[in-house]
């Protein structure tokens, strides 16, 4: 792994990076010293010249989830809850106002189909108006109704591509991307290096946006990163200057964007296929924070 | 000599000396005065000299009068005023009469003993499904939360600059809104017609 040393050599010692090693020492020697701003100083530049840049090569990677779109299908003990909530709560209600209707009008009906019936006494009633029926409202309603087409709820019957975001509407999707870290090119959560002078948030923000061919508008949530993934290099290219890599993950969610063309190398998965793509190692740590809920 | 005693309501010397002149009045003029003395006292009141000279004084005890009946109309408006603002009553909490309604009570239907056997187990079941759900949930809630602090841990171990970065609050991130699920996906340039609607809703005002 020639690329990534010669990038660590030339890459300027940052300041304020300390050793993993020094950190307890360096407290105790803080207190120990008075803490007259002066010593402070002394002491902070001491701690630049002896600090060694830590062994671990810092990465930010954002978990990107597209929340889901339409509500989930039911269970079978959720649906026959479903109904017998209704049932109960139809038995236990009042009239409303249009079934009374409905009742008054089926009772005008057949006192008007009885035969003794007297149209004057009707009449003197309601006034002699032509009365529209509450069931004929309730014709016009569902006619009305008809007429409007919902968007179809399952679109995955054709079998939407696995890079489309648009698939799996009823589960929360994360994007994957296929990356080459080292030798290899395994699929894995949008990563970049950390540099020098940014936080880790950026670098995730930074990883998104250096996509290509796509511009995906997200909201993170928090500067706080939600996992880490520690991993050594292999043992030949293991240096006394950095021994693996840390990967922090960032949660954002999708609020708009989309992919520009068919051929990239993306993919919107849900948790139960991520298992498909991801290595084991790093599985264990992504499916920690990655809630299914 | 007449001892006619003129009542006059307010104490000024000035009755004394009317009563003098009418007495020297009366007794200068001859044979035209014939009705009686008390008539022409009442014609010499008008023309005697002592009543053109002074001004007439304003009585004091008006304005005080007059600022003590305000005064106690101030106070009665205070005492009003005093009176907590009417409660604006919250229209839920109150059952409009026509819901007392008999004639709107539906049928209760009577359930055979199957049917609320069954509703009983479903129930049960509900229970149970939801237990497992909400066990499901916290687990899956305590293992983010630990994923995130061993994240924390490890970038402190790092850098204590990047993970003062990280504990620093987003400002941006509220208010956060979100569009949750509904049963039907959006469709694409959908127009949704226009409805108008009278809002009949009551305002109450403190």
């Amino acid at each position: 792994m020639a690329a990534p040393c010669s990038r660590m050599a030339s890459r300027p010692i940052c300041q304020f990076i300390t050793n993993v090693r020094r950190t307890g020492l360096k407290h105790t020697g803080v207190r120990q010293i008075s803490l007259g701003s002066a010593c402070r100083a002394a002491t902070q530049t001491r701690s630049k010249t002896e600090s060694v840049a830590s062994p671990w090569k810092l990465y930010g990677a954002v978990c990107l989830q597209r929340l889901p779109v339409i509500s989930q299908e039911r269970n079978p003990i959720e649906d026959q809850f479903a109904e017998l909530m209704h049932q109960m709560e139809l038995e236990r209600s009042l009239l409303s106002d249009h079934e009374q209707r409905l009742l008054e009008d089926s009772e005008r009906m057949t006192r008007k189909q009885a035969d003794n019936y007297d149209s004057d006494e009707e009449e003197a009633d309601y006034g002699g108006q032509e009365t529209i029926t509450a069931q004929d409202q309730e014709d016009t309603w569902e006619q009305k109704l008809k007429h409007f087409q919902p968007a179809l709820r399952d679109r995955d019957v054709g079998g939407t591509p696995l890079g489309s975001v648009e698939r799996c509407l009823g589960d929360s999707l994360v994007l994957l991307v296929q990356q080459t870290v080292g030798k290899e090119t395994i699929w894995l959560l949008p990563q970049a290096q950390w540099e020098a002078g940014e936080t880790l948030r950026q670098t995730a923000e930074r990883g998104l946006s250096s996509l290509p061919e796509a511009d995906f508008k997200a909201t993170f949530l928090g500067n706080t990163p939600c996992g880490v993934y520690r991993y050594k290099f292999p043992k030949e290219v293991r240096t006394e200057r950095c021994v693996g890599a840390k990967v922090f993950f960032f949660k954002a969610f999708l609020s708009a964007g989309s992919a520009t063309s068919q051929n990239e190398p993306f993919l919107w998965v849900k948790k139960t296929e991520l298992q498909g793509y991801l290595k084991p190692p790093y599985l264990e740590k992504v499916d920690r924070f990655i809630l299914n809920l | 000599m007449l001892s006619c005693l003129v009542y006059l309501r307010n104490s000024s010397p000035l009755p004394l000396i009317w009563y003098v002149v009418l007495h020297s009045s009366l007794m200068g003029v001859d044979g035209h005065v014939s009705q009686g003395p008390w008539f022409a006292s009442v014609l010499t009141l008008k023309t005697s000299a002592p009543l053109r000279a002074e001004p007439k004084k304003k009585k004091k005890v008006d304005p005080r009068r007059e600022q003590m009946v305000r005064e106690r109309l101030k106070k009665k408006l205070k005492k009003l005023e005093r009176v907590p603002p009417e409660l604006i009553p919250i229209e839920d909490f109150t059952t409009p009469a026509k819901y007392m309604d008999e004639t709107r009570v539906r049928g209760a239907p009577q359930l055979p003993f199957e049917e609320s056997e069954r509703r009983a187990l479903l129930l049960k079941e509900w229970s149970r499904y939801k237990q497992t759900q909400h066990r499901a949930e916290m687990e899956a809630v305590g293992l983010a939360v630990e994923a995130q602090r061993e994240a924390l841990e490890e970038l402190r171990l790092e850098s204590e600059e990047l993970y003062q970065a990280a504990l620093r609050p987003d400002p941006l991130l509220f208010p956060f809104n979100h569009q949750g699920p509904s049963y039907t996906p959006p469709k694409a340039q959908y127009e949704a017609p226009e409805g108008k609607y009278n809002n009949i809703t009551k305002v109450y005002t403190q």
